[in-house]
């Protein structure tokens, strides 16, 4: 829920139960009031009655009275009680019900006991009511109406620059060059959190690119290292004094270093890239690069007795030629490496997009694990890198890269747009 | 025979590669600093210099600004730990014949220096000879007592790689690296490298040729005479 729909909500449901308890409140006060008004008027009329009964020793007739409804009745005994009380009678003038209050009282005329009723309409009283209510009302619910305006304009007003910060916020990307852009606010909570975010996206940069720079240097450092260990596992194949033994131990020891350099290198691609450091766009025949790479893994190909099933359409991107390279080479030895054997490979190249498909061993994959950095299954031989640098690649050409399972196949999807 | 200068700081790896290349019969210089390299750039010619860029006081780019400056012919190899684009074509543009990222295998190193010093000295004739097998580098084309063989692209530059590298043992790894370059760590190289030799075997012996593969106890092979 926004922040302003919240807010009015609260006041939405704090505004209507006032105005509910003041209105009854006040209504009940008013009527109460007019009722005594009322009341008083019956008690002169009943003044009047007496008056004219000690005067002239008979009842006044019921049509003497104009505005009033007067009955007599005989009763046995004269209480000494008077009530008032509301009720509904018909107006014979007006041929209408109407609500009213009377009061009903006893009387001694020659020794006989009367009761006396008289009822007054409560029609004007009503009225009376209802204009007020309405006069105090409709301003109120003006009020209402233009607070709530005010409001949803201030408020709008007041948090732009919140809401400016927040897509300043998103749109910062670590992989992208722009810093993160402050929001120029003269309230000083915004401007307070202007400034943390801003500290807070510097040191996130500043932080971000000394690991990049620690991952690059510490490949590097590693690679001369490493040439140092192949060249000697070189000279000493070459040594005459080498047995079955000792052949075995150099074979390890080329595997583990040549997984090594292999990994370095990966790690020091991740890097080029996230760095935006290869930059060669030429126009690429994509069929082409996809044939050729067949041929280059045609002896895996050939082993594992895979059948490839190409569908490609004449499609010419103008990118990285190294990356795209990079990106068709990671699809096929993926595709390779993950099959079984005598298993199919499907590749499809449209317009929008290029499809490896491959069967394989295992079932659907976890999505949002595959293409974390050295994820792998237990049985695969690489470095768990390959699916990472796909990812990294599709970033960084801005394409979109996509896994699914459909058919028993493990399906890479890059859509180029 | 070739006259070659190491300009490369890391002592052991120096070694390594000037005790491989004497083995073949090269001459080797070395040296570990960029004063040293300039001096020796300065008052010798050679055939090859292996450059390595990061010099522990100097700039190895700067030393082949100097070499060109100098009008020399000498061959040049960049021998550099950093993988970079930019760099590789900064080095071929001043005039580098080539560019090989550490870590390498001694047998490559040896086949690079080998096609630059053959490409320097004679050039246009493009074709290398071992006895009775002829590779004609331009036309990619291999020929035992003049009978061309079919060769498939894989094994021409298996069979080039182990004419330069005559008489060494080479690891199925380095091979491999050379066939498949970064991917070679693929299991399965290993194998391929030896159904490569295989069939090479087979289509040089069909022609009448001696076999000059030798398997050195399942790591690698030899190329040699005896």
């Amino acid at each position: 829920m926004k922040l302003f729909s919240s807010y009015n909500r609260i006041l939405l449901v704090i505004s209507f139960s006032g105005l509910i308890i003041i209105g009854v409140l006040f209504y009940k006060t008013l009527g109460y009031y007019l009722d005594r008004q009322m009341d008083d008027g019956l008690v002169e009329e009943l003044m009047e009655v007496k008056d004219f009964t000690h005067a002239k020793n008979i009842l006044p007739a019921p049509d003497y009275y104009q505005d009033l409804v007067v009955e007599y009745k005989r009763i046995d005994k004269v209480q000494n009680t008077s009530s008032f009380a509301d009720t509904i009678y018909f107006n014979p003038k007006k041929h209408q019900r109407e609500a009213a209050r009377y009061l009903k009282t006893d009387i001694n005329l020659n020794h006989k006991a009367y009761r006396v009723l008289i009822m007054s309409s409560k029609l004007q009283r009503n009225e009376e009511i209802r204009s007020i209510c309405l006069v105090i009302i409709i301003p109120f619910f003006l009020l209402l109406i233009l607070l709530y305006w005010v409001n949803r304009i201030l408020i709008n007003k007041l948090w732009a620059p919140f809401r400016q910060l927040l897509v300043n916020i998103k749109a910062f990307n670590l992989n992208h060059e722009g810093s993160f852009e402050s929001v120029p606010t003269h309230i000083e909570e915004f401007s307070e959190l202007n400034n943390a975010i801003a500290d807070l996206s510097f040191k996130v940069r500043s932080d971000y690119k000394e690991i990049k720079l620690f991952t690059e240097n510490a490949s590097h450092e590693m690679m001369t290292p490493l040439a140092v260990i192949n060249s000697k596992l070189d000279t000493m194949l070459q040594s005459a004094r080498l047995g079955a033994e000792e052949s075995e131990t150099l074979i390890d020891l080329y595997k583990a270093t040549s997984k090594l350099t292999k990994l370095n290198q990966s790690l020091l691609l991740l890097v080029k890239i996230d760095n935006n450091l290869i930059r060669d766009a030429e126009e690429i025949a994509v069929v082409d690069m996809i044939t050729e790479k067949q041929a280059f893994f045609s002896e895996l190909i050939h082993k594992r007795d895979l059948k490839i099933v190409l569908h490609l359409n004449p499609v010419y991107l103008v990118q990285s030629r190294q990356l795209f390279d990079i990106l068709i080479n990671n699809l096929f030895s993926n595709a390779i490496r993950h099959n079984y054997e005598g298993g199919l490979i499907n590749i499809v190249l449209t317009e929008t997009s290029l499809t490896f498909s491959n069967t394989g061993h295992t079932g659907i994959l976890n999505e949002e694990m595959i293409f974390e950095r050295f994820y792998k299954d237990s049985v695969s031989e690489g470095t768990g890198l390959g699916l990472a640098i796909l990812r990294q690649i599709c970033n960084r050409l801005h394409y979109h890269l996509n896994y699914s399972y459909v058919d028993q196949m493990h399906t890479f999807t890059v859509s180029f747009n | 025979m070739m006259k070659v200068l190491i300009i490369e700081d890391e002592n052991s790896l120096q070694r390594s590669i000037q005790q491989y290349l004497t083995a073949e019969g090269s001459t080797c210089d070395c040296a570990s600093a960029y004063d040293s390299a300039y001096q020796k750039l300065s008052t010798y010619d050679y055939d090859c210099v292996l450059l390595d860029l990061t010099l522990p006081d100097g700039e190895g780019l700067q030393l082949l600004r100097y070499l060109k400056k100098l009008n020399k012919t000498d061959g040049v190899l960049i021998i550099s730990a950093r993988d970079s684009i930019d760099q590789r074509i900064e080095g071929l543009q001043l005039g580098a014949d080539d560019y090989l990222v550490k870590p390498f295998h001694l047998s490559e190193l040896n086949a690079r220096i080998t096609a630059i010093v053959r490409r320097r000295n004679f050039a246009g004739n493009n074709v290398v000879v071992f006895h009775e097998i002829e590779i004609d580098l331009n036309a990619r084309q291999v020929k035992v007592n003049d009978r061309v063989l079919y060769f498939t692209r894989k094994e021409f530059d298996i069979l080039l790689y182990f004419v330069a590298n005559k008489g060494k043992v080479i690891s199925k790894a380095a091979a491999a690296t050379h066939i498949w370059g970064d991917d070679a760590d693929m299991a399965d190289s290993f194998d391929f490298i030896y159904t490569h030799i295989k069939n090479m075997r087979k289509k040089l012996t069909d022609a009448g040729c001696k076999d000059y593969f030798h398997s050195i106890y399942g790591i690698g092979y030899k190329f040699t005479e005896v």
